[in-house]
C-alpha cells in the first residue's frame, strides 16, 4: 500500500513538473531573456553606396540584441530615396520588416485599413513592464499619440524629437555693422534694415550691387517666412483653434496670417524681396549659392540651417566666399499682439513606428525598441569610437571628429538617426546641454547654443488632442500642399492692389479641394468628444 | 513600300483548306523563333497585368486583387470618384491640351531636321551636326530646368536681364516661367529642343532606304530641291512616319512624369499640373493604389481607341498600319 | 548629284539654320561641362558660362577615384553590351515571323503584343513577380524584364516591310526557309535599323536605374553607374529630406550635377560614331534588282 502511495505521488510530482515545464517552455522568456534564439527584421534606411547593415553600428545593436534577449537582429534594407516604393513593395510581398517605421502616419492609417498593421494597444499594455527604456524616452505621451479613443487600436509609436526647435530670423550682422544699424528688436526695425540693405547695395557689395537681395525665400512661404506669420495671430488663440485649423502645418489657415503674407506682399512690391523665389523648386541649390556667395542679407528657415554641412555650410562659406566677419546671426524681431517673440515649436513627435501583420515576434519586436531607446544604446550610437568619431572636452562635452564619408564609423544620417530608430536629437544623459553646441562640425558652437535659444524663446507648442483619426484627411496631403504653394505665391507675388483678390481666390480654391471637409470633420470631432470650439 | 501579296500556297486558294503538313514545312520554323517572344510577354507582361484588376477592387496591396472586395458601385468607385475630382478633371484637361500641342508642334520636328540634315552637302559637317543634335536627349529632365531657369528666369534670367538692359526699362519682363500661357510655351518648347535631334535617328536610318536611283531620276526631271524632297523623299519617309504617328496616338493621354514634374513650379501649377503628377500626390504619396490603377487603365484605354482608328484610317489612305 | 545655281543659295540657308541648332544644342552641354569642371565658389556667383572658372576636378576624383565606381563603370559597359545584343536577337526573332501576313495566329499574337505597350498595372505586381521568381538582388532582374521593346520591335517589323517582297519569294523558291532568308537576305539590308535600334536599348541601359533603384538593395556590386550618381546626388541635394531631418551631407552637389551628364553622355558619344557607318544609303538596295 505504501509503495504504490509513493508510486502515484511520484508520478504525479512528474506529472506537475511536466505540465509546468511545458508551460515554461511555450512562454520561452525566463528572466528577461528567451531561452530560445528569435528572429526579427528591422527595417534599416540605405542612403548612399555604403552598405549600413555591415557598419559596426550595426555589430553593435545585433550583439546587443542576442546578449541581452537571445534575438537575432536581421537589417532590412530599404532606400531613402524610395522609401514610399520600397514599403510598399514590401508589404505587398509580405516582406517587410517586423519592426518599421515611416514619416506620414496617413500612410499607417492607410495599411491600417488593408489590415496590414498589428494593433500595439494590448501589446503595450501586456508587456509594458519589460520596456522600461522605451517608456522612459518616449513617455506615455508619445506611446499612446495615436490611439483611436473610440475603437482603442494604436497602430503607431511615435518616436521622440528631442529638439522641436523651428524656425528661426537670421540676419548678415556685418552688414548691420557696415551701415552703423543695431540688432533689429521688432518688425518696424528689422524692414527699415531691409529698406537700408536695399538702399545701400554698392556700399554692401560694390561691382555686385545689382545683384543684392535684402531678403530671400523659398517657395514654400509659410515654412519659411514662419516667423512673420505667427507673429499676426493673436496671441490668446486657444488649442482648439489651432487645432481645427492646424492640419496645415504652416499656419496659414489661422486668423492674421493672411496679414503676415501682406507684409511680404508689400516688401516683395517694394523691392524687398528675392523676385524669383517662387520659379526654384526644393532641390534647386540658387537660394543656398546666393546665400554662401554674400548676395543675401536676411532670411528665415530652420534654426540651424547657417551651421550645418561642415564645410559646405552656409556660414562657413559666407567666411570664405566674403570675410571672416561675415556671417548669418539669428535675431529675435517679431513680436505679436502681446508684445511676445511669438514662435509655434513642433510637437515633440517625430518618426512613427509600426509592426507589420506578419509580425510573429511581437516580444522580441517591442524589446527591440526598449534595447534601442536605452541611453547606453543611444550614447553609443550618437557618438561612436573615442578618438575616432568623437573625444571628450575638458567639461565632458562630447566633441564631434569630422570623419570621411568612406570611414566605417562615419555618420550617414544627422545624429544616426537610421539607427536610433526611437530617438531624434541629441540624448547623451547629462551632457546633451554641453554637448549641443558641438554637434554640428564648423559650426560657431556660441552662435549655435544662441540660435536654438532664439528659436525656443516664447516658444509655444500646439495641444494634442486624442481624437479619432480625420478621414478627410486621408488622401490629400500632397494635392493640398501643391495647391497651398500655388496659392501663397501667387499671392504674394501680384499687386498691392491685387493682393487680397488673389488671396481669397487661392484661399476659396484651397478650401474647396479639402480645406474645408477636414477643417468640418476636426470641428465635428473635437465637440463630440467634449471640448468647446467656438468660432 | 511594294504593295505585292505574299506568295500563297496554290492548293490552299482552289481548296480554300490548309495543309497543315504543307504549312508547317514552310512555317513551322517561324513559331520556333516565337517561343521565347511569347514566354517573354507571357511572363514579364501579362502575369503582371492581371493586377489591373486592382482597379475595381478596394484599395488593398497585400492581397491579390482577386481576393480582395469589389469595390463600391459595382467596382467602378475609382473612376466614379476620379472624374468627381476637379483637380482630376483639370489635370486631364491639362495632359489633353500639353499632348495635342506636343504633337503638332513636335512630331513634325524630327521629320524636318532629318530632312534638313539629308540636304547637307558636306558629309563631316553632317555627322557632326547629326551629334551635336543628339546631346540635349541626355540631359535629365532636372538639368534642363535649371539651365532652362538660367536663361529665361524672370529677373536673373539671362535673356531677361538683356531684355532689361535693351529696353532701358528695369520692370520689363518676359514671363517664360511665370505666367501660364508662356510657361506652356516654354515647356513645348524646351522639350523639343530635348527629344528632337534624338527623334530624326530613326528617319535617317530610313532615308537610307530610298534608292539613290530615284533622286537621280528627279533631278533629270529637271525638279529642284523641294520638288524633290516633296515627291521622293517624303513619300520613302511615309511608312516611318505613318508607324511612329499611330504608336504615339496611342499614348494621347498618357503623360510623362519627369519634365512636368521639373519644369513645373508654384505660380503655375494650375497649367502644368497632369495626369501623372495628380496620380503621383494622390495616387502614390497619398497611398491610393486603386485609383492609381484606375486612371492608367482610362489613359491605356482611350490610347488604345485612339490607336485603333489611327491604324484603320492609315490603312484607309493605303498604308499598312500596325495592327 | 546635279545641281542647279538655285540650290546654291538654298544650301546656304540650310547651313545656316544647321548653325543655328548646333549653337542651341552645344552651348548648353557646354555650360554644363564648364561647370561640372570650375570651382564652387565661381558656381555659386553664376559666372559660370562656357569655360571653367577654377579648375575643380573633385566630382570626377569623387566618380573615378574610387575602386568601387570604376569597377561599376566597367559592371555598366558590360552589361550594357549583353543586354543590346540580347535585346537586339529578341526584337528580330519577334519582329520577322510577324512579317508574314499569313502566319496563322500572327494577327492575334500582333494584337496582344501592342496591348502590353499601352496596359500596365504599375511596379508593385512587376516587383512581386520579381520576388516570386527570385530575381531580386540578382542581375537578371536589370536583364530580362526588359529585353524586349514592343515599340522597338514594330520599328523593325516595319523596317522588315520596306525589304521588297520579290527578294523573299526568290529565296523561296530556292529553296531557303525562313530562318535562312532570314540571315541571308533580311538581316544584311537592316543594318541601318539594327544599328538604330542598338543604339536606343544601349542607351536605355547605360542611362536607366529606376529598376536598379527598387530591385537591388544590398548588392551595390550590381549597381549601374548611374544608380551610384542618384544616390550620391541625393544625398547632398535633396532639399525635402534636408527640411525633414536637419541635414543633408556636404557635398560637391552642383559640380556632381553636371559631372553626371558627362557620365552619361561621352560613352555614348564614343560609340556612336562607330555605328554610323552602318547608316549608310543605297549600297543596300541599289545591289539587289527585283
Amino acid at each position: 500500500m505504501k509503495r504504490i502511495l509513493a508510486l502515484v505521488l511520484t508520478l504525479a510530482l512528474i506529472a506537475t513538473l511536466g505540465i509546468t515545464s511545458a508551460f515554461a517552455a511555450d512562454d520561452g522568456f525566463v528572466d528577461g531573456k528567451f531561452t530560445e534564439p528569435h528572429k526579427i527584421t528591422v527595417e534599416l534606411f540605405k542612403r548612399g553606396d555604403n552598405d549600413t547593415s555591415l557598419t559596426p553600428y550595426a555589430e553593435y545593436i545585433k550583439q546587443g540584441m542576442l546578449e541581452k534577449y537571445n534575438v537575432e537582429v536581421e537589417f532590412v534594407i530599404v532606400g531613402r530615396w524610395s522609401e514610399v516604393d520600397d514599403l510598399n513593395n514590401l508589404l505587398a510581398a509580405q516582406n517587410a520588416a517586423d519592426v518599421s517605421y515611416t514619416y506620414s502616419y496617413a500612410t499607417i492609417l492607410n495599411y491600417a485599413e488593408m489590415d496590414a498593421v498589428l494593433d500595439l494597444a494590448p501589446l503595450v499594455e501586456q508587456y509594458k513592464d519589460l520596456l522600461p527604456n522605451l517608456f522612459t524616452l518616449l513617455g506615455e505621451a508619445n506611446i499612446y499619440w495615436d490611439k483611436d479613443p473610440e475603437t482603442g487600436k494604436l497602430w503607431a509609436l511615435e518616436t521622440k524629437l528631442e529638439n522641436n526647435a523651428r524656425i528661426n530670423t537670421f540676419i548678415r550682422k556685418d552688414w548691420l555693422d557696415k551701415l552703423g544699424l543695431a540688432m533689429p528688436t521688432n518688425k518696424a526695425e528689422f524692414e527699415a534694415c531691409l529698406v537700408a540693405f536695399r538702399d545701400n547695395a554698392e556700399t554692401l557689395l560694390g561691382a555686385d550691387a545689382d545683384k543684392m537681395i535684402p531678403y530671400t525665400t523659398s517657395d514654400d512661404i509659410g515654412w519659411r517666412n514662419n516667423n512673420i506669420c505667427v507673429s499676426f495671430i493673436p496671441d490668446a488663440i486657444t488649442d482648439e483653434e489651432l487645432y481645427v485649423m492646424g492640419y496645415d502645418d504652416r499656419q496659414q489657415l489661422l486668423p492674421g496670417a493672411k496679414e503676415g503674407l501682406r507684409l511680404l506682399n508689400k516688401w516683395y512690391n517694394d523691392g524687398l524681396v528675392w523676385k524669383d523665389f517662387a520659379l526654384y523648386g526644393s532641390g534647386d541649390t540658387t537660394e543656398d549659392d546666393n546665400l554662401k556667395a554674400g548676395f543675401v542679407g536676411a532670411f528665415q528657415h530652420n534654426y540651424d540651417y547657417v551651421f550645418r554641412n561642415d564645410k559646405d555650410g552656409i556660414n562657413y562659406q559666407l567666411k570664405e566666399n566674403v570675410g571672416p566677419d561675415a556671417a548669418f546671426v539669428a535675431v529675435d524681431c517679431f513680436e505679436n499682439d502681446a508684445g511676445k517673440l511669438r514662435k509655434y515649436l513642433g510637437s515633440t513627435v517625430d518618426r512613427k513606428v509600426f509592426f507589420p501583420a506578419t509580425n510573429t515576434e511581437p516580444l522580441a519586436s517591442l524589446l527591440y525598441l526598449d534595447f534601442i531607446s536605452s541611453p547606453e544604446t543611444i550614447l553609443f550610437l550618437q557618438t561612436g569610437k573615442e578618438g575616432v568619431s568623437f573625444e571628450r572636452a575638458e567639461n565632458g562635452a562630447y566633441v564631434k571628429l569630422p570623419l570621411e564619408a568612406t570611414d566605417e564609423w562615419y555618420f550617414n544620417s544627422p545624429n544616426n538617426i537610421d539607427y536610433t530608430m526611437t530617438c531624434n536629437g541629441l540624448y547623451l544623459g547629462e551632457y546633451t546641454d554641453v554637448s549641443f553646441g558641438y554637434s554640428m562640425s564648423g559650426a560657431d558652437p556660441a552662435l549655435l547654443e544662441q540660435a536654438y535659444a532664439i528659436a525656443m524663446n516664447d516658444g509655444r507648442v500646439p495641444g494634442h488632442f486624442a481624437l479619432p483619426a480625420i478621414t478627410a484627411e486621408a488622401d490629400v496631403g500632397e494635392t493640398l500642399t501643391a495647391e497651398r504653394k500655388t496659392w501663397l505665391n501667387k499671392a504674394v507675388t501680384a499687386s498691392v492692389e491685387e493682393f487680397d483678390k488673389v488671396y481669397d481666390e487661392g484661399l476659396a480654391n484651397y478650401l474647396s479641394i479639402g480645406g474645408q471637409a477636414i477643417i468640418d470633420e476636426r470641428i465635428e470631432k473635437l465637440t463630440a468628444a467634449g471640448y468647446t470650439y467656438n468660432k | 513600300m511594294s504593295q505585292v501579296k505574299q506568295p500563297s500556297l496554290s492548293r490552299e486558294i482552289r481548296t480554300g483548306k490548309t495543309n497543315w503538313k504543307n504549312y508547317m514545312q514552310r512555317y513551322g520554323t517561324l513559331y520556333l523563333l516565337l517561343i521565347l517572344p511569347i514566354i517573354f510577354f507571357a511572363l514579364f507582361r501579362y502575369t503582371p497585368m492581371a493586377y489591373i484588376l486592382m482597379a475595381f477592387k478596394k484599395n488593398n496591396i497585400i492581397k491579390p486583387p482577386w481576393l480582395v472586395d469589389w469595390a463600391k458601385n459595382n467596382g467602378f468607385e475609382w473612376f466614379i470618384k476620379a472624374f468627381n475630382d476637379k483637380l482630376f478633371i483639370r489635370a486631364l484637361g491639362n495632359t489633353i491640351k500639353l499632348n495635342l500641342l506636343d504633337l503638332v508642334c513636335g512630331f513634325p520636328m524630327p521629320i524636318i531636321m532629318a530632312l534638313l540634315l539629308n540636304e547637307l552637302a558636306f558629309k563631316r559637317f553632317k555627322k557632326f551636326t547629326q551629334t551635336v543634335l543628339y546631346l540635349p536627349h541626355f540631359l535629365s529632365w532636372i538639368i534642363v530646368s535649371s539651365l532652362a531657369l538660367r536663361l529665361l528666369a524672370d529677373n536673373d534670367g539671362l535673356i531677361n536681364i538683356l531684355y532689361k538692359r535693351m529696353s532701358g526699362n528695369p520692370e520689363a519682363v518676359i514671363p517664360f516661367l511665370s505666367e501660364e500661357n508662356w510657361w506652356v510655351g516654354s515647356y513645348i518648347f524646351l522639350g523639343i529642343w530635348k527629344e528632337a535631334g534624338w527623334g530624326t535617328i530613326i528617319y535617317l536610318a530610313a532615308l537610307t532606304s530610298i534608292s539613290p536611283e530615284l533622286y537621280e531620276a528627279a533631278a533629270v526631271d529637271g525638279a529642284g530641291r523641294f520638288r524633290r524632297i516633296w515627291h521622293v523623299t517624303l513619300p520613302g519617309l511615309r511608312p516611318t512616319i505613318v508607324v511612329l504617328l499611330i504608336m504615339r496616338l496611342g499614348s494621347i493621354l498618357g503623360s510623362e512624369f519627369d519634365r512636368p514634374l521639373a519644369l513645373s513650379n508654384s505660380l503655375v501649377s494650375n497649367v502644368s499640373t497632369v495626369i501623372s503628377i495628380y496620380v503621383y500626390q494622390k495616387g502614390i504619396k497619398g497611398g491610393q493604389f486603386s485609383l492609381s490603377t484606375a486612371v492608367g487603365l482610362f489613359q491605356n484605354f482611350v490610347g488604345v481607341l485612339f490607336l485603333f482608328g489611327a491604324n484603320k484610317l492609315a490603312k484607309h489612305f493605303g498604308e499598312r498600319g500596325i495592327v | 548629284m546635279i545641281k542647279s545655281k538655285s540650290t546654291k543659295a538654298g544650301d546656304i540657308i540650310i547651313m545656316i539654320i544647321c548653325l543655328f541648332l548646333i549653337f542651341i544644342c552645344l552651348v548648353p552641354l557646354l555650360n554644363v561641362l564648364a561647370r561640372s569642371l570650375s570651382s564652387t565658389q565661381y558656381l555659386i556667383r553664376n559666372e559660370v558660362l562656357l569655360w571653367p572658372k577654377g579648375w575643380n576636378l573633385d566630382a570626377y576624383a569623387t566618380v573615378l577615384g574610387k575602386e568601387k565606381y570604376v569597377h561599376s563603370l566597367w559592371y555598366t559597359a558590360l552589361l550594357t553590351i549583353g543586354c543590346t545584343l540580347l535585346s537586339l536577337f529578341m526584337t528580330v526573332i519577334c519582329a520577322y515571323p510577324l512579317t508574314y501576313d499569313n502566319l496563322k495566329g500572327g494577327k492575334v499574337l500582333n494584337v496582344l503584343i501592342i496591348f502590353t505597350m499601352y496596359f500596365s498595372a504599375g511596379t508593385i505586381p512587376h516587383y512581386l513577380l520579381l520576388n516570386n521568381l527570385g530575381m531580386l538582388e540578382t542581375v537578371w532582374c536589370l536583364v530580362l524584364p526588359g529585353c524586349l521593346s514592343v515599340y522597338n520591335m514594330i520599328i523593325m517589323r516595319s523596317s522588315f516591310f520596306g525589304i521588297p517582297m520579290s527578294l523573299r519569294e526568290a529565296a523561296e523558291i530556292d529553296g531557303a526557309g525562313p530562318i535562312r532568308t532570314l540571315v541571308r537576305i533580311y538581316l544584311p539590308l537592316s543594318k541601318p535599323v539594327l544599328a538604330t535600334l542598338a543604339l536606343f536599348y544601349a542607351v536605355g541601359r547605360w542611362n536607366g536605374f529606376s529598376d536598379a533603384l527598387l530591385y537591388l538593395k544590398k548588392r551595390d556590386d550590381l549597381y549601374p553607374i548611374q544608380l551610384y550618381l542618384y544616390n550620391i546626388l541625393q544625398n547632398s541635394t535633396s532639399g525635402e529630406v534636408a527640411a525633414q531631418e536637419g541635414f543633408s551631407t556636404p557635398g560637391l552637389s552642383e559640380t556632381l550635377k553636371m559631372a553626371t551628364v558627362m557620365f552619361a553622355t561621352v560613352p555614348i558619344l564614343i560609340v556612336y560614331p562607330w555605328l554610323q557607318r552602318y547608316f549608310v544609303a543605297g549600297v543596300t538596295i541599289g545591289a539587289v534588282k527585283g
